[in-house]
């Protein structure tokens, strides 16, 4: 893994939303809302007005960063995010994380998610180091 | 129609899921994750942290939706989420899911809505607590006029 010292910058995660991706992310975690993948109903009730990423699949990349960083899934003790704001399909996001503490062996990690200049995803998550 | 904060606490009826090797490689596949360990044919496999979304979040919250008494509606929005593990989860573990109502705060014309979902392996250990806060539009008791 990477350094575990406060301040340093986790590698990023990039991923592009499609719906392609949305309809992927909705098989995987059998979340059907067609919110995420049909144009005609997320006309009706979407915030943006068009289809938007899954929170959750923006999660899942937030993760991405903090298992990737701290050598896999068994390390991850626990993440907490908010959707900030919706992620339209069709565009680029990138994820990221800054190590916030380290005590007795758990990392806490805080984590982004931006499409451009927009948050979209604003959190946390601990990770325990290798001893 | 608002939701019903008496209920805050109501525990639902327990759902198991089983986990499996192709799942879990779905699951993965459409993060975009390479850990050769969410591929393997063998006892290495293990689920990303986040496949709970896979069996907390659609069955999780079913039974509250389902819950007339509760008042839940779909104009909504998942607002954050929470996940807590104890042992990640592998090929072949049966979990027993117990979905629960936190709570419900309003905030503008809105609800906030809190969901819970404790999941256990066969042995008792947790495998994971889901908290998810779902935003629902609109439906927050309005404040009583002065009279």
């Amino acid at each position: 893994m990477s350094d575990a010292i406060v301040g340093s910058e986790l590698p990023t995660v990039e991923m592009t939303s499609t719906l392609t991706t949305s309809v992927l992310y909705a098989g995987a975690s059998g979340d059907m809302n067609p919110l995420h993948f049909d144009p005609e109903f997320a006309g009706e009730v979407s915030p943006t007005g068009d289809v938007i990423a899954h929170g959750m699949f923006s999660m899942g990349l937030a993760s991405r960063v903090l298992t990737d960083w701290a050598g896999g899934p068994d390390a991850v003790r626990s993440l907490e995010v908010r959707f900030t704001k919706p992620w339209p399909v069709g565009e680029a996001a990138e994820f990221g994380g800054t190590v916030k503490d380290v005590t007795d062996g758990v990392a806490t990690v805080q984590l982004w998610g931006r499409v451009g200049d927009v948050v979209v995803l604003r959190g946390s998550g601990t990770a325990a180091l290798p001893a | 129609m608002a939701v019903d904060a008496e209920l805050a606490g109501r525990e639902y009826p327990s759902y198991t899921y089983e986990v499996s090797r192709e799942k879990i490689r779905e699951y993965a596949t459409a993060l975009g994750e390479t850990d050769p360990r969410y591929f393997s044919d063998g006892d290495d496999c293990v689920a990303p942290p986040t496949f709970a979304a896979a069996f907390t979040i659609t069955k999780g919250g079913a039974p509250l939706f389902g819950d007339e008494e509760l008042g839940l509606h779909w104009n909504l929005v998942h607002g954050s989420q929470r996940y807590e593990w104890g042992r990640h989860v592998r090929p072949g573990d049966v979990l027993t899911c117990t979905p629960r109502f936190g709570g419900v705060t309003p905030r503008g014309g809105n609800e906030f809505v809190s969901m819970e979902v404790e999941c256990l392996h066969a042995d008792g250990d947790l495998a994971v607590r889901s908290i998810a806060t779902i935003v629902l539009f609109g439906s927050a008791p309005q404040p009583q006029e002065a009279s």
